[in-house]
């Protein structure tokens, strides 16, 4: 049981106890511990919490007014009755415990409200007296106490922690007149009418007449004889039915009840793991013994390389399949930068290598100093904060085009080749050169796992992999520089004067003297090696074949 | 700072009528001293502005409090000794519909002694702890703008004190009003002046773990310090100190009559020690 529900059993067994005494009733402001004020578009709240644990809560939320959970009326947003409650939590915000208290207690319905809202700041107000006006009542004729041994209070108080969290629960929510006997046996006799609730702890209650309210046994017992009735409830906390011969009109409670489900919930759920857990190492204890991977023998076992050799090239075949959907989106959606960066990357291979193996270098200083640059003021921490990640993002995106570029570029060339097997590629189609110079950047990896299917090919398979990978590495490095060195595709590498369109443009739009053309001495200077303009005009002549 | 906050309550009491794309909150509480002995107080707070300061009267805490009622809602739980203040998020994800910031305003009572626990994110705190009783001091914030004070000294003796600080620009002043024998800054990135000032009441152990960013060890004049450094890349002006074997000194350290050492181990950045009278 909890500390504060122990304290609740205390004080309301401490106040059952003082209800013994005769008392007059008097008023004072409560105690107030703890205030809240809460005010937004829509909504003034004040929630307050007592010295004894109770609260209280007033909501104007939505049109209602809600006091401790119920509806006590409406009010229109922005009206009186609205203004004249987020007045009066103005004056709460600056108040606490007393002056508090006896604010919001002398708060009248103010005058200029009529109709409606008068009704529900009356409601207000009155909610208000009640919880922050304690009134001790004189409660002689409501409760009354009968005690074998007065000794046997204090023993129940005080002899089990439990009882005081058993008997709270078991005078949950009881309002009416209430008798307690406490350690004694109570007689209902036959033909007498009993009014009011019953409650026996640690004793046996004989009921032959009748009882018009509740009878709550605690630590005891039950003998309902025929004929008996209770027209409220019958509790049981922590006691048995002797019989049970007679009626109870509004049922029969056993308040731990819910701690029996509780339990048995939990007991349940306990089982069913236990026997989960079992089952799992069963399985995997069968499985194991299929496998035969206790004692190395398996019926399996020479089928293993091949499965593992068809499952790696599956899976390289998946990666090949995967890369071309991206490819096919980078053509799609960007083909000219990917022109760019291809061309880039084909024309100078190492210099694109070089800065791709640069830019990966710095990729990690770049990253953290522009986070320390953008985190130093705090007004660029929200970029800063984007930054960390998009980075890094940006560096795989640009890793994965130059791959793809290259992957293109040596798909053309596997097309120009005159391997046997390279047929099916096309230049004329981007994205089938890729996929061919996908299937042959990982063609080391895929030579690898046919391989593996022998193992004293083993070796051969490891030198393989370490191929593709330097394969691998070289490209995306090579990929990465072409992606630095023309922006992403956005700007073109200028690699010399000669410019093949521009140059058949001009082959076609001049005028070729053909005595000139077909006359075979040689030209002035002829021997010489031509100038750069010479060598583009040269190149500019489609059949000149040689220099083009 | 809380006559502004006190004003924005009043304004937003004072506007019954709803205002359109306006979902901002206020809320004020607070608790009663009830005979505390000893407390563990939690506070978390996201993003905006925040104001810790120490509270006079039979107050234990009193909190105002503005969020974005969509995206936070507040928190003032008190069960057994754990005080649990501050807002949490009800939603997923930044609101970035808006610029404006919250606010929390919180003052806590004097003379509770108090492990204290401050957790917040993106904002620009200012924190005054003077005067509060506190037996333990947790710091922790993400990228943020602070200003931690501790202007009064610490009315109970602590053994540690952590600062654990992201990415930041954080002043610490009057650190000797802590009463601690140990002091512990964790700094990732970011700007971090720490001023040695304030009543050192016995000598202390600072010490300071930075990733990358500038350290300024402000030092009263007549406080010994003795600085040993593990470094990487970083750059120390050790003005006013003498090397001897692997430590830095004052002048005074052997006569001083309060001494702190200080143990650095610091990544990229520069550290330097500045004497203030």
């Amino acid at each position: 049981m909890s500390v504060s529900k122990l304290h609740k059993a205390a004080w309301g067994f401490l106040a059952l106890a003082a209800l013994c005494l005769p008392n007059d009733a008097h008023a004072q402001v409560r105690e107030v511990v703890s205030k809240e004020v809460a005010v937004g578009r829509s909504e003034a709240t004040l929630r307050l919490e007592f010295a004894d644990l109770e609260r209280l809560e007033i909501r104007f939320s939505g049109g209602q007014v809600v006091v401790d959970g119920e509806v006590l009326g409406s009010y229109q947003p922005g009206g009186d009755l609205d203004a004249a409650w987020r007045a009066l939590l103005g004056e709460a915000v600056a108040l606490d415990d007393g002056p508090l208290s006896e604010m919001l207690a002398d708060w009248t319905v103010p005058a200029e409200l009529a109709g409606d809202p008068a009704g529900v700041a009356h409601e207000i107000d009155d909610a208000l007296e009640r919880a922050l006006r304690e009134t001790e009542p004189s409660v002689g004729d409501r409760v009354s106490v009968s005690v074998e041994d007065p000794g046997s209070l204090v023993e129940t108080l005080l002899g089990s922690v439990s009882r005081l969290g058993l008997i709270e629960e078991a005078l949950a929510g009881l309002d009416q007149a209430i008798m307690v006997h406490v350690g004694e046996d109570v007689v209902v006799p036959a033909g007498t009418v009993t009014e009011g609730t019953l409650v026996v702890i640690e004793g046996t209650v004989r009921i032959e007449g009748e009882v018009e309210g509740d009878v709550v046994v605690v630590s005891g017992a039950l003998d309902l004889r025929d004929g008996g009735r209770v027209d409220g409830e019958v509790r049981l906390a922590d006691a048995r039915i002797l019989r049970n011969e007679g009626s109870v009109r509004g049922g029969l409670v056993d308040v731990r009840e819910d701690e029996r489900a509780f339990e048995s919930a939990l007991r349940d759920s306990l089982r069913g793991e236990i026997e989960r857990e079992v089952r799992d190492n069963l399985r995997n204890e069968l499985r194991q013994l299929g496998r035969g991977e206790d004692d190395g023998l398996s019926i399996m076992a020479p089928f293993r390389p091949v499965a593992r050799a068809v499952g790696g090239i599956f899976e390289k075949l998946v990666t090949i399949l995967f890369l071309a959907l991206l490819g096919a989106a980078a053509l799609a959606f960007a083909g000219d930068n990917l022109d760019v960066i291809a061309e880039t990357a084909r024309r100078s291979p190492r210099r694109s290598a070089m800065v791709g193996f640069a830019g990966t270098i710095l990729l990690l200083p770049v990253w953290i100093l522009g986070a320390v640059a953008l985190a130093v003021s705090i007004i660029f921490i929200p970029v800063a904060i984007a930054w960390l990640p998009l980075f890094p993002l940006a560096a795989c995106l640009a890793a994965l085009v130059g791959y793809l570029a290259v992957a293109r570029n040596a798909g053309e060339w596997l097309a120009d080749s005159n391997y046997p097997w390279t047929g099916w590629i096309r230049k004329s189609n981007g994205l089938i050169a890729m996929v061919g110079g996908l299937v042959g950047l990982m063609s080391a990896f895929i030579a690898a796992h046919v391989l593996s299917v022998a193992p004293v090919l083993r070796l051969f398979s490891g030198l393989l992999v370490f191929a593709g990978t330097v394969i691998t590495i070289v490209a995306i490095q090579v990929g990465f520089g072409a992606v630095l060195l023309t922006r992403a595709g956005r700007r073109r590498e200028q690699w010399s004067a000669y410019d093949p369109d521009a140059a058949w443009e001009a082959a076609m739009s001049s005028d070729v003297d053909i005595d000139d053309a077909m006359d075979p001495s040689p030209r002035q200077g002829g021997g010489s090696r031509p100038s750069r303009e010479s060598d583009t005009e040269a190149g500019e002549s489609k059949e000149g074949g040689d220099d083009a | 700072m809380r006559r502004i906050f006190l004003a924005a309550a009043l304004a937003a009491l004072a506007t019954p009528a709803p205002v359109l794309g306006q979902s901002w909150r206020t809320v004020t509480m607070s608790r009663q001293l009830q005979g505390h002995d000893q407390l563990r107080v939690a506070v978390e707070y996201g993003a905006g502005r925040l104001t810790v300061r120490p509270l006079d009267g039979g107050l234990l805490y009193r909190m105002n409090l503005r969020y974005d009622e969509d995206s936070f809602e507040p928190v003032a739980e008190l069960s057994g000794d754990r005080l649990h203040l501050g807002v949490e998020s009800v939603r997923r994800g930044i609101n970035l519909r808006g610029r404006e910031s919250g606010e929390l305003d919180l003052e806590l009572a004097r003379g509770v002694p108090m492990d204290l626990d401050l957790e917040f994110g993106a904002v620009r705190a200012d924190i005054d702890l003077g005067g509060l009783a506190l037996t333990d001091l947790d710091l922790s914030t993400g990228a943020s703008e602070s200003v931690i004070d501790v202007s009064e000294p610490n009315t109970s003796r602590m053994e540690t004190a952590s600062f654990d600080v992201g990415a930041a620009q954080f002043t610490m002043r009057h650190l000797g009003n802590l009463n601690a024998e140990r002091i512990e800054v964790d700094a990732g990135v970011g700007a971090l002046t720490l001023w040695l000032d304030g009543r050192w009441q016995r000598d202390a152990n600072l010490a300071v773990d930075m990733g990358l960013g500038s350290l300024e060890l402000r030092v009263p004049e007549g406080l010994g310090i003795r600085l040993r450094k593990d470094s990487f890349l970083t750059a120390l002006d050790s003005e006013g100190l003498v090397k001897r074997g692997d430590v830095y000194e004052s002048l005074d350290w052997d006569d001083a009559d309060r001494r702190v050492t200080i143990d650095l181990d610091a990544a990229f950045g520069s550290v330097a020690v500045v004497w203030v009278r």
